[in-house]
């Protein structure tokens, strides 16, 4: 409430404990109602005080206690006067309000010494000036609904948000144990009940690694070629559903397909080399949909003056379009590195391996794998450990999901990070 | 003559340097046609690639189409392809599996994903507004392993302990169809939230400001205005969740309770045909019986997925329609 809304506002606070005192305890403490109605109630000639003329607000509270004035009450009873109304008397209501402040508090105290009005401690009366554009009882119980609903809404909401901290919270309480350097740079030993997750976490970098080198290229240029060159006819509209729907396939097919097409058909066998085009088949959706969209921001004035210059399609694509568009593009590449990592399924056959040795040290330990060669991977060493390995410490089951949460949500971060600086420098 | 050798000289470099130019000209002259070719042949791709995926997959399942039962395929739920006796393929648990799953989830994701896309779209802004989004993004991101590994270690026991505690009947497992559900439920609402919210961005300004103007408050807004006319939109978000819960494999792999049963109450185990792949391909011998069903169920999951992702196309092209 503004200030100058509380200069017309008067609480008024009723106590029981002030009797036998006659006199205001405070300058808004009666002992009684009768006493605060004729404080501002009718002069010597009958007319209203200055002050109760300049009221637009009148709250009456009853206290059990009178240095508890601080505690909030419910206005339970509400009544109004309106200055402007034309018959004398009135009952308080909206329809029909009291004339003035003192007739209303004479009115107040007539109906709570009738029993009509009995608050009880910790509810009040509330009188107000009528407005003439008051809300009215519809337009409340609108405002009521509303409110309702957008307190509905936000929690609906707020419960897509809790999870994801309650989650995040929960498993880097458990993992906080198992987490350290050596937990990400030593090899799984023992039977993968001890150890780290080294060779996983290099198997899935050399996934994202090589599903990238295939996936990027046919990706961005596919996003070109959408935004570019193709018309609006029904080849273009083809394409789009074929993207669509690839991005809509589950990742069991794409496992599948992967198994029949590289593993059996192109004779790759299940391998690093197989799994990593499975991954580039299933991202590639990704990387086609936000290369258009990162195209389609360059303004189409940046084409045309280009083409003004006589550079012919290409030319402009690669000296104007793409320099333009770079952030956007390398973001959607960003987030194909995330999903690609996070993946389990369709790697499940296509090239992941339970466990496989590899150097502890040396440079042999960073490139552990080659290219034809089953590959250990950080999601399915994940699945591997919590249902395959009978006596895995928990600590290591959790410290392997916080990394590859960690691993997944850092890309995405960096991702959203430079999508917002660059969305602030943008140029047009 | 010795003017002409003169003359001669720069004449003989600028034809040089010509012919430099030249080639490089011709250089272009053969790039940009090889790169146009190369950016339509990759445009293309994703055609190319949904056919391949459907052909690879179909291959090698083809071999056991001859004399094979489909009406014991789609009406059996006796699921025992490892029997010594008689090997049986009847997918219809694992198809009710995934409809209870698929159903149970829509159930949770729908209300709350519109919910949540409504007030992101309509009822806040600033910062509050990016934080929710970026927090949905994030959502979206978690791995489904991860997903599994939390239904399991988290979600199971306290299923369990609410099951025990009012006496639910079923097993007593807290990985369920209620389990997988909730997980599934977390899964798909972010591409509800941001396919709702875009469809509800859709709709012009001006609806808006005509709706205010009759004297319409926000909600009023949203349920007179924007549903109807952002329907087929959020038909499209409800489609695409529909569709990945239809096609998520890790998280109800581990969720469910892997039993093979027509799941009757919420606290009933089952298992999904993703489930069922993932979970026997690595066991089945290749090119033997059992393998080639899982591929055959392969091809069932791409063709239902492909109409849900087909219908939700429609849909978004709907408004576009009506747009215009």
């Amino acid at each position: 409430m503004s200030e100058a809304a509380l200069a017309n506002t008067r609480r008024i606070f009723i106590c029981n404990d002030s009797q036998g005192k006659p006199h205001l305890v405070g300058p808004d403490m009666f002992p009684s109602l009768e006493l605060a109605a004729a404080a501002l109630g009718h002069d010597a000639g009958g007319k209203a005080s200055a002050l109760a003329q300049s009221l637009k607000r009148v709250e009456i509270a009853f206290l059990e206690d009178s240095g508890n004035t601080a505690s909030p009450t419910k206005p339970k009873y509400r009544f109004y006067y309106d200055t402007q109304t034309m018959g004398s008397d009135g009952d308080g209501t909206e329809r029909d309000p009291w004339p003035d402040v003192p007739t209303a508090m004479a009115g107040i105290e007539r109906m709570y010494r009738d029993g009509t009005v009995k608050p009880r401690v910790g509810e009040g009366i509330l009188l107000e000036r009528r407005e003439i554009f008051t809300a009215t009882n519809h337009e409340r119980r609108k405002q009521r609904s509303e409110s309702i609903a957008k307190f509905g809404l936000m929690l609906m909401a707020l419960m897509l948000v809790a999870p994801v901290l309650a989650i995040l919270g929960y498993l880097l309480y458990e993992a906080w144990p198992a987490l350290s350097w050596e937990f990400l740079t030593t090899n799984p030993r023992d039977a993968m009940t001890a150890g780290g997750i080294w060779a996983p976490l290099v198997g899935t970098f050399f996934l994202i690694f090589f599903s990238l080198l295939i996936a990027a290229p046919i990706g961005v240029l596919a996003g070109v070629y959408l935004n570019e060159y193709a018309h609006d006819n029904w080849l273009t509209r083809l394409i789009n559903l074929a993207v669509v729907n690839l991005a809509g396939v589950p990742s069991i097919v794409h496992a599948l397909f992967g198994v029949g097409a590289f593993v059996v058909a192109a004779r790759m066998g299940q391998s690093l080399v197989a799994a990593s085009c499975t991954l580039a088949v299933m991202t590639l959706p990704v990387i086609i949909t936000s290369t258009r969209e990162a195209l389609a921001a360059v303004p189409q004035a940046f084409r045309e003056a280009c083409w003004n210059m006589g550079a012919s399609r290409w030319q402009t694509i690669r000296t104007i379009v793409l320099p333009n568009s770079i952030s956007g593009i390398l973001t959607g590449v960003i987030l194909q590195v995330a999903r690609a990592a996070g993946e389990t399924a369709p790697i499940l056959f296509t090239g992941a391996t339970l466990y496989m040795r590899v150097a502890d040290t040396g440079l042999a330990s960073y490139f552990p794998y080659t290219p034809w060669e089953k590959v250990m991977a950080l999601s399915y060493h994940l699945y591997v450990l919590k249902t395959q390995v009978n006596n895995a410490p928990e600590a290591l089951t959790y410290g392997t999901a916080v990394v590859l949460i960690g691993l997944v949500l850092a890309v995405n971060s960096i991702a959203i990070v430079a999508r917002t600086i660059l969305r602030s420098r943008k140029k047009w | 003559m010795a003017s002409e050798l003169n003359v001669g000289e720069p004449q003989g470099s600028r034809r040089k340097s010509a012919s430099l130019g030249q080639f490089m000209q011709v250089l272009a002259d053969i790039t940009e046609p090889t790169v146009e070719l190369a950016i339509r042949f990759c445009g293309w791709s994703a055609i190319l690639f949904v056919l391949a995926i459907f052909f690879f997959v179909f291959r090698e399942a083809f071999p056991i189409l001859r004399g094979f039962d489909f009406h014991e395929f789609f009406t059996s739920a006796k699921w025992r392809p490892d029997s010594q006796i008689r090997p049986t393929y009847g997918i219809l648990a694992l198809l009710a599996g995934t409809g209870a799953v698929t159903v149970g989830s829509m159930l949770l994701a729908v209300p709350i994903g519109l919910g949540a896309a409504v007030y992101i779209s309509e009822f806040c802004t600033g910062r509050r507004k990016e934080v929710l989004k970026i927090t949905i993004e994030l959502l979206a991101a978690i791995p489904s392993i991860v997903w599994g590994f939390i239904g399991v270690v988290a979600l199971g026991p306290v299923l369990l302990y609410i099951k025990e505690t009012f006496g639910f009947a079923g097993p007593p497992m807290g990985l369920n169809v209620l389990n997988a559900s909730l997980i599934l439920a977390l899964m798909s609402v972010p591409v509800i939230v941001s396919v709702g919210e875009d469809a509800l961005k859709a709709v012009p300004d001006s609806y808006r400001e005509a709706a205010l103007a009759l004297g319409a408050s926000r909600w009023e807004i949203v349920y007179r205005v924007l549903f109807p006319a952002a329907k087929n939109g959020l038909l499209a978000a409800v489609l695409l969740g529909v569709g990945r819960a239809i096609g998520e494999t890790m998280a109800v792999l581990m969720c469910t309770g892997h039993a093979v049963q027509i799941p009757k109450r919420l606290f009933d185990p089952a298992r999904t045909l993703t489930a069922t792949i993932a979970a026997e391909l690595g066991e089945a011998e290749s090119g033997g019986n059992h393998y080639r069903v899982l591929f055959l169920i392969g091809v069932v999951l791409f063709a239902v997925t492909f109409l849900v992702n087909l219908l939700a196309d429609v849909a978004v092209k709907g408004i576009r329609g009506s747009d215009k």
